[in-house]
């Protein structure tokens, strides 16, 4: 009896053993499941279609032709490979004010007829309905052929408007160039000087400063993210807009510096860590050549542990990339092609965190955010994989 | 070895101390309050949570045998929630869309509609902005991003900074449709996460220009005159001339509840109808519906 | 006499830099402790917000976060525990275990918010549990069983291999060496990964935004399937929206405080508890 008991138990633990595969496993499932949904789904929004009158000669438009006719900034067919007439672009609900009269609130059914009049009365129409109420077999009235979202209109489009109409734009470049820059960024500003500071604990500061220094810092990587965030909005924001005298406070630059200061405390120790681990035969044998101090730390110490400081340095990357309440809170989140550091960007994070809780469950723009999940896990997988290596290097080393 | 097991006692001990703790945890957490109450749950429109966070505060003072549970997650999500019956309420600051509607009708629910309050939406600047007054092209050209900077529109040379709320919000459709025509927001306009941040913003940033609820202008931002007739007359954002219906920018704010549910939600949307629910409309900025 | 120059600059600037980096972190904590002391007070940490939170306390977060981190812990806690067991002591160092290792040390580098994607994805969703304090613990207990399972196994390395040959040559199982021996000796150090596990669950704020938390909630939760508030997203509420944030900052300032005091507690108690075991092992 007592044997089968520990059996149970002792297969409990092989089981839960396993538990960190099963959840990646798990997250790769749901997420790529609900991510790449995207690409089956139609570039229009999802259950309509665009109709035009079936003497217009064009069958196809692609996206950007669509969202610029309803935006009136293409005003012709014959910018899109139609005659020579204007554009009349017709929305659903304009139906209800042609036709007040009708009550077409109750009288449904009368809808598809309605609409296939309005359309074989406009030869220039192109008009955006339900396909529930689809013009019906009427030979004045034809559907535009709509492809699929594809992934380069994904991983190429350079334009982020999820919940524009007729066509939604899921173009994910600015947002990944976005996060990014600002993540980079962050790590230029803070590997400096966490490895000064690095430098100064290890080397520099006398034993009861560290012991006081080390904990402190440590306790500062604990705080959490909403907190820098908060203090970003109402302190860093003003002081950057002032200080370089920009148009705007919520920059890229901005995002990078309160990044730079969440990284600086795992850079710090991570990097001191590393230097206090160079073997002390190495540094008496610098010294006793007669190199200073000074020259010590800098030929012998950092080369020794340049590949723990570069794992730090890869670590820091690779939580800034994922770094979201901060970021959201500080950088503007405009969805643009980043062209300069004082400028809005919008990372990949902050897109999901704003955008997620606003979106239906299995709308595009709901399988678009989660695909933005996938490119973040894959990401950080290859920096979390990368730094692995880099520091199994410095194991090597160290035998 | 004697250390050991005295080490293992002390041990034991904390352990246990540990577990009390646990579970004084959990109980905490799981037995807060056993008594059984009605809950009014209520999700959507981000623009509404100061409202109905202020009318359920003080509705469960008058009422407490019910609870109420306000969350945002914007209008949609609020009318997609009532299909999916996990809210009670759909608070919503546009009205629901035909097919939303027709969603809910293949689920076999009926919605029912209250509008408890109107909102009118300011135009806000930086208060150095010596702009103030716009008419709806102007506005338009801004947010669609074909005018960019203040001296097109007589002010200082000075690039225009518009903000915009997230891009699924009632009050981003709602002006996309009341002013923008129907057309797309420029490319990479700066989004806040909310309207307070907004507000906050705008009166940092010199060029900046923003479309927030009447009831969120502050003495830090300006809010500039609207013209709807190409620049005959202007308006000022204000309660009076949002209820004597001269300033145009102006939109009703819903609650939708499913017509079973009427039974639960019935005290609430009283309460909001009551006189008292219209002062704290009033109080909060917002247009009461008398 | 140029490398002594060169030497002093350089030290000189350090010395600086290491000051001026730290007094910097010190400036963010002193920010929010300043702002923050002025409103803490009983009534503060006891009442529900009011006046359209620019008001009142903020008792249901703290409760709600309270809630988060005992769900989180029932959870990832016997979990981290038993699978740093099973890799420590039962599977040996075939690949296998280096395949784990791996895992977990790519599940700790995985952001929060996708966390959050994967909780809403499962829980909310497809299991049907709807933002909940079960969903959201449930995510936040993915979140931190990296951590809990590598401080478990660290603690159980720190336990001296004689001490399992011993109980083994007396003629006990496997699993009572385990039971009766191993976990009570690595159990102080155990006891450390579990506070700070528990530092890292009350400030996340990107896994519950779509699993379990609520704007207003005032009343506390009365079962595992109720939504509640919590600290660090009621923080970011408070500081983003609310139609006057020059009244509600002094509530933005109380929330940073006490989220950092919980934070900075329970790391200041993990360091001491490390301390103080570490002594006392050390001695016996």
């Amino acid at each position: 009896m007592k044997r089968i008991v520990e059996r149970i138990i002792e297969s409990l633990f092989t089981v839960s053993g396993a538990i960190s595969s099963i959840v990646i496993v798990l997250i790769i499932v749901f997420l790529f499941k609900e991510g790449f949904g995207l690409f089956s789904s139609p570039t229009v929004e999802k259950g309509y279609s665009l109709y035009i009158n079936s003497r217009n000669q064009v069958s196809e438009l692609n996206t950007f032709d669509i969202t610029h006719i309803f935006d009136e900034k293409i005003t012709n067919w014959s910018e899109c490979g139609g005659a020579d007439m204007l554009i009349k672009p017709f929305r659903f609900d304009e139906i209800f004010e042609l036709f007040p009269e009708d009550d077409l609130e109750h009288n449904r059914e009368l809808i598809p007829i309605r609409l296939s009049e309005i359309i074989a009365a406009n030869p220039n129409i192109i008009a955006f309905l339900p396909q529930r109420f689809a013009p019906q077999n009427s030979e004045e009235v034809k559907e535009l052929s709509i492809r699929n979202i594809s992934i380069s209109d994904f991983f190429g489009g350079k334009e982020w408007m999820p919940t524009s109409k007729p066509t939604p734009l899921f173009g994910v470049l600015p947002l990944i160039l976005g996060t990014l820059l600002v993540s980079i960024l962050a790590i230029l500003i803070a590997l400096p000087l966490g490895l000064g500071v690095a430098i100064y604990l290890s080397e520099l500061a006398s034993e009861r400063m560290r012991k006081f220094m080390k904990p402190t810092i440590e306790l500062l990587a604990g705080i959490p993210s909403v907190v820098y965030g908060f203090f970003g909005l109402v302190i860093l924001v003003p002081i950057v807009q002032k200080g370089l005298n920009l148009s705007v406070g919520e920059t890229a630059f901005t995002g990078s510096l309160i990044l730079a200061i969440m990284a600086l405390p795992t850079i710090i120790t991570v990097a001191e860590d590393a230097m206090r681990n160079t073997p002390r035969t190495m540094r008496e044998a610098s010294l006793a050549l007669g190199a200073t101090n000074w020259q010590t730390i800098y030929r012998v110490i950092i080369p020794y542990s340049a590949s723990g400081i570069s794992a730090a340095a890869v670590l820091g990357i690779g939580r800034a990339i994922g770094e979201t309440m901060a970021v959201l809170m500080v950088t503007g989140n405009a969805a643009v092609m980043p062209t300069s550091l004082f400028q809005s960007v919008r990372t990949i994070p902050a897109t999901i965190a704003a955008e997620l809780g606003e979106t239906p469950a299995g709308s595009s723009h709901y399988q678009a955010l989660f695909l933005l999940g996938c490119i973040l896990f894959i990401i950080t997988m290859i920096i979390s994989i990368t730094a692995e290596v880099i520091s199994k290097k410095q194991h090597n080393k160290g035998l | 070895m004697k250390r050991t097991t005295e080490l293992r006692k002390t041990v034991a001990a904390k352990l246990q101390q540990c577990v009390v703790i646990a579970i004084v945890l959990i109980t905490l957490g799981a037995c807060g309050e056993k008594s059984e109450k009605s809950t009014i749950r209520i999700k959507g429109s981000d623009t509404m949570l100061p409202l109905s966070q202020k009318a359920a505060e003080k509705f469960m003072t008058v009422d407490s045998s019910i609870t109420i549970t306000v969350t945002g997650g914007g209008s949609g999500v609020g009318i997609a929630a009532l299909l999916e019956g996990t809210t009670d309420l759909a608070q919503s600051s546009r009205k629901i869309k035909f097919d939303e509607e027709q969603k809910l009708e293949d689920a076999g629910k009926h919605a029912v509609e209250a509008i408890v309050a109107y909102d009118a939406l300011a135009i806000v600047t930086h208060p150095s902005n010596i702009v103030n007054r716009l008419t709806r092209e102007q506005l338009e050209g801004i947010f669609t991003g074909t005018i960019t900077n203040w001296k097109e529109l007589g002010g200082d040379d000075l690039v225009i900074v518009p903000y915009a709320r997230e891009t699924s919000s009632g009050t981003y459709e709602f002006f996309k449709e009341s002013v923008l025509a129907n057309k797309n927001y420029v490319n990479g306009i700066m989004s806040m996460p909310a309207t307070g941040a907004i507000i906050q913003s705008v009166s940092q940033t010199k060029g900046a220009i923003a479309y927030v609820g009447l009831a969120y202008v502050a003495p830090s931002v300006q809010a500039v005159e609207v013209s709807y007739d190409s620049g005959a007359t202007f308006v000022a954002p204000s309660v009076e001339n949002a209820k004597n219906q001269s300033y145009p920018i102006v939109r009703p704010l819903f609650y939708y509840y499913e017509q079973g549910a009427a039974e639960t939600v019935k005290p609430f949307i009283d309460y909001m109808f009551s006189e008292a629910g219209q002062k704290l409309v009033a109080e909060l900025g917002y247009i009461t519906v008398k | 006499m140029n490398k002594k120059l060169s030497q002093d600059i350089a030290f000189v600037i350090f010395r600086i830099l290491g000051l001026v980096i730290v007094c910097l972190l010190f400036w963010i904590l002193g920010f929010i402790i300043y702002n923050g002391i002025e409103v803490i007070s009983w009534e503060f940490l006891t009442t529900a917000p009011t006046e359209g939170m620019t008001a009142g306390g903020i008792f249901p977060a703290i409760v709600g976060t309270l809630c988060l981190i005992a769900g989180s812990m029932i959870f990832a806690f016997p979990l981290g525990v038993m699978s740093a067991i099973y890799t420590n002591e039962y599977a040996g160092n075939g690949t296998i275990v280096k395949f784990m290792r791996v895992m977990t040390n790519n599940l700790s580098s995985i952001p929060s918010i996708v966390f959050g994607l994967f909780g809403m994805s499962l829980f909310v969703n497809t299991l049907g549990f709807g933002d909940s304090i079960i969903a959201g613990s449930l995510t936040l207990g993915l979140l931190v069983l990296p951590l809990v399972i590598r401080t478990t196994e660290e603690a159980l390395k720190a336990v001296p291999y004689a001490y399992r040959t011993g109980s083994l040559a007396l003629g006990a199982t496997k699993l009572q060496t385990i039971r009766r021996v191993v976990l009570p000796a690595a159990l102080p150090n155990i006891t450390t990964g579990l506070i700070l596990s528990i530092g890292r669950v009350s400030g996340e704020t990107a896994p519950i935004l779509f699993t379990v938390a609520a704007y207003f909630l005032p009343k506390l939760p009365s079962s595992i399937f109720d939504q509640v508030m919590a600290l660090p997203y009621h923080l970011y509420v408070v500081a983003t929206s609310g139609t006057n944030l020059e009244a509600s900052r002094p509530i933005a300032y109380g929330t940073a405080l006490v989220l950092i005091a919980i934070v900075l507690l329970m790391n200041l108690l993990a360091n001491a508890l490390r301390k103080y075991f570490g002594k006392k092992v050390k001695t016996s």
